[in-house]
């Protein structure tokens, strides 16, 4: 109890942090929203009518948190490029962006963790050798170069769907999912390989212990050596590695999006900074970070239900 | 009851034998001591009787028989069905041979498990009766505690409680008391002299300390290199040795005569 | 065993080595001009004239790659170097000093690391303007700098109360030294692995922004907007994309390769 407490409160100090930083980095260089929004030509009384309309009179800590708190409330500020609320542009995005990631997730986990425990049987010298290779290769792919290729094959040759216009989400779901599903796979395949390989070693490294030996002395046979004692033993670190796969397919989605035309928070984000539309930049960046942050706590309070050991100590 | 000869166990990486034709019998209801330093082969040995060695891994001759089986070319399923059932093993360590994440009433009863068809609470009792031979105090909440909530002390007779609790005939002690303190060590050498006596157990006692191994063994063997050097009662391997590596090793005991005589 | 490992490193060393060693020479000396148009030479396929085909302006992509390739590795050394140059100095005193600023500096960087790490070179070329190579070498060089101080923090940390660190202390030897001269050198078995996963994630961020439009912009090529400029006209030049992803395919999976042989290697002397 403590130490979900604990990792809680560290979440939320990360977060503050993560906000904070990003907000106060976007102050020192965007200059003045009102200017940014009325153009060169505005006329000083307009300006200082936005100015007093938009609050940039008050204090910077207030303003920080009155955004901090629109995080939660869905006000963003304004859009310099759409004139139109931040959140009402982003909001349908985080859901495309979202599935994108949660199907790829899901692919990972299903293509990894058999290929993973299936792979730590097969340890000569040769499988090594292959297994090395074969990984790096997979981890040399730029998702986007997959992406090129998928996207040809199968939106252009196979016409499976139409890159470039994706399906409503609600009115289509199906036909919108077959169309996220390839992108997923584009970034699914170099982290699924990262973690088949991290899977395999702590696998390899769990059957060294002491306590399988013992496990075997018990009669137990080699199925239930690995079902009963080594997996659970595994999954601390997979876990942990998983937490980290959720930010990074945040992180690759934005190129993905892009190669694919996904309308998503990633290629929005791209859009925005070449448009220089801070207000919009700010807020992905931050629901980006925070959604990482959550994903690395959800990480560990999984971990903690996992090990006792973790419970005692609040450090790792 | 168990009857090894001419053992020859060589890993593959190895370009010595770790044991080299060694034969052993162990009685009935007796404690035999195995001594011998660090790399004598003394757990090789062992757990080629508990059928550990890894197959693949080493090339083994000779014969190891129990209940009559040959335990190094028997047929896995057979082996499985003997290991944890007739032959338990108490591991040095018991840190590290307890799973960190399996709470140690289920650890105590895995033998159980495996080679019984109780129930959950039917295991429950026993395990509970297991810890109280032991002499565990409160099994209740032993029963639920996880590895690293318990002492080395309560670890290892938690290790021993998994070991008879399914009364096998055999027991392998693995240099059982070396990683605890000297006052632990003496109250599991007494725990386990009695459960001896009271159950009839045999058992394998492996250790590198003589004067442990003269606290509980009868009879004791000493291997050097891979062979055995020499058998025999423990008095009579005590005072009069007769192999030059056994008076050697009764010799580097420290008494509190020979640090006077040093000094 | 040591034998046997050395395998990575050799295939890693060839295979990088070959596409390195065209880089540089490709800095210097390309076949064609990689920016002369050619109206006759327009979309052809791969040739002995042209190795890698030409694009829809004529120019040669053989060229064109060796010249990309060049900005590629030129950012991702530099990048590199800053983050394993910074990222020591910021571990190495955190890890050896410890107390406070550690404890300040650790909590910062768990801030960073919150940002995946195309998300925080994003965010820092918004704030210092796309489209210039010096502005993605100082973004990817900062986003850099966090996992290498963490490692070199640990490192350090671990060696803090070594017994012959102990000793040297003794001796009179100051704080300065014994990071210099008595620690840094037991890290290289962690920074050398280290240094080609950096390179590669340098390489392939690189490529990422490049080909979202907001790293390097014409008259400097890097492969990665190469690919997005060839993703438009996949249909009618597929060479273009497929050449230029194999190149750095094959550049990264070589670096992979000799970081592999290197971690087996290590693992093997311990």
């Amino acid at each position: 109890m403590k130490y979900t407490a604990k990792k809680i409160v560290l979440m939320l100090v990360t977060m503050i942090l993560v906000s904070f930083l990003t907000y106060t980095a976007f102050e020192l260089v965007s200059g003045d929203p009102a200017q940014a929004m009325l153009g060169t030509e505005a006329t000083p009384a307009r300006l200082a009518a936005l100015r007093e309309e938009l609050g940039l009179n008050r204090p910077f800590l207030i303003r920080y948190f009155s955004w901090l708190g629109g995080l939660f409330t869905g006000n963003l500020g304004v859009s310099f490029s759409y004139k139109l609320p931040v959140w009402q542009l982003i909001a349908p995005k985080i859901e495309v962006t979202l599935w994108l990631c949660l199907i790829s997730f899901i692919l990972i986990t299903v293509i990894s963790l058999p290929l993973g425990i299936w792979s730590y049987r097969r340890s000569g010298k040769i499988w090594d050798f292959m297994h090395t290779a074969f990984n790096q290769l997979c981890m040399a792919i730029p998702p986007f170069f997959i992406g090129i290729l998928l996207s040809w094959g199968f939106g252009i040759v196979l016409r499976v769907f139409t890159p470039g216009n994706l399906p409503d989400l609600h009115a289509h779901f199906f036909d919108a999912i077959r169309y996220l599903f390839f992108a997923a796979v584009c970034l699914a395949i170099p982290r699924s390989a990262m973690t088949v390989r991290m899977m395999r070693s702590t696998v390899i490294g769990e059957m060294e212990q002491a306590y399988v030996r013992t496990a075997i002395s018990r009669g137990n046979d080699r199925r239930a050596v690995l079902t009963r004692h080594v997996l659970k033993n595994s999954l601390v670190p997979v876990v942990t590695f998983l937490g980290q796969t959720m930010a990074e397919l945040i992180g690759g989605s934005i190129v993905v999006e892009q190669v694919f035309g996904i309308p998503g928070l990633g290629r929005f984000l791209v859009a925005s900074i070449s448009n220089r539309d801070y207000p919009v930049v700010q807020a992905i960046v931050v629901i980006l970070a925070f959604w990482v942050v959550l994903t690395g706590t959800a990480a560990d309070l999984v971990n903690q239900r996992i090990d006792p050991r973790l419970r005692l100590e609040g450090k790792r | 009851m168990l009857e090894i000869k001419d053992l020859h166990v060589k890993f593959h990486n190895r370009d010595r034998e770790a044991v080299s034709g060694v034969s052993l019998t162990i009685e009935d209801g007796e404690i035999l001591g195995l001594v011998g330093e660090s790399g004598s082969g003394k757990t090789v040995t062992a757990m080629s009787i508990a059928g550990l060695l890894p197959r693949k891994q080493c090339r083994t001759s000779g014969e190891v028989l129990f209940e009559g089986y040959n335990l190094l070319t028997a047929d896995r399923k057979i082996l499985r069905s003997l290991q944890g059932k007739k032959i338990g093993v108490v591991f040095q360590e018991p840190m590290s041979a307890m799973d960190p994440l399996m709470r140690v009433g289920e650890q105590v009863g895995e033998c159980l498990r495996i080679h019984t068809d109780l129930t959950k609470e039917e295991r429950r009792e026993r395990v509970l009766k297991s810890l109280e031979e032991v002499d565990l105090p409160d099994p209740e909440s032993v029963y639920t505690k996880y590895p690293h909530e318990l002492s080395g002390g309560m670890l290892q007779r938690a290790m021993i409680a998994a070991a008879i609790v399914i009364r096998p005939s055999l027991l392998l002690l693995d240099e059982p008391t070396t990683a605890l303190d000297v006052t632990i060590q003496a109250q599991i050498l007494e725990l386990l002299k009695r459960l001896n006596k009271d159950l009839g157990i045999s058992m394998l006692f492996i250790s590198h300390n003589l004067n442990v191994v003269r606290k509980i063994c009868r009879r004791v063997a000493v291997m050097q290199r891979g062979e055995l050097v020499e058998t025999g009662s423990t008095e009579q391997v005590f005072f009069h040795p007769e192999h030059p590596y056994t008076k050697h090793l009764i010799e580097s005991i420290p008494t509190r005569d020979k640090r006077k005589e040093n000094a | 065993m040591k034998k046997h490992y050395n395998g990575y490193l050799i295939a890693g060393l060839i295979i990088s080595g070959i596409i390195i060693i065209m880089t540089i020479i490709g800095m210097f000396w390309t076949p064609y001009s990689p920016t002369a148009m050619s109206g006759a030479a327009k979309l052809q396929a791969p040739s002995l004239a042209h190795l890698f085909g030409t694009d829809n302006f004529g120019r040669d992509i053989f060229s064109r790659v060796l010249k990309g390739a060049g900005t590629t590795l030129t950012i991702a050394v530099a990048t590199v170097a800053i983050g394993a140059f910074f990222g020591t100095l910021i571990g190495a005193n955190t890890g050896y000093f410890g107390g406070i600023v550690d404890d300040i500096l650790m909590r910062l960087n768990d801030a960073v690391t919150a940002f995946p790490s195309i998300l925080l070179a994003l965010l820092i070329i918004s704030l210092t303007g796309t489209g210039k190579k010096y502005n993605v070498i100082l973004a990817l060089g900062i986003v850099f700098i966090p996992s290498f101080a963490r490692l070199m923090r640990t490192t350090y940390a671990s060696y803090r109360n070594a017994n012959y660190i102990i000793s040297a202390r003794l001796m009179g030897a100051g704080s300065g030294r014994i990071m210099m001269i008595h620690i840094l050198p037991n890290t290289v078995r962690v920074l050398l692995p280290a240094l080609t996963i950096g390179f590669n994630n340098a390489v392939l961020a690189e490529a990422s922004m490049s080909f979202l439009g907001i790293g390097v912009a014409p008259p400097d090529a890097s492969l990665g907007y190469m690919l997005s400029d060839a993703q438009g006209m996949f249909s009618v030049a597929p060479w273009y994309a497929v050449c230029t992803g194999l190149v750095i395919i094959l550049l990264v999976f070589g670096v992979g390769l000799i970081g592999a042989g290197m971690q087996k290697q290590g693992s093997g002397v311990n």
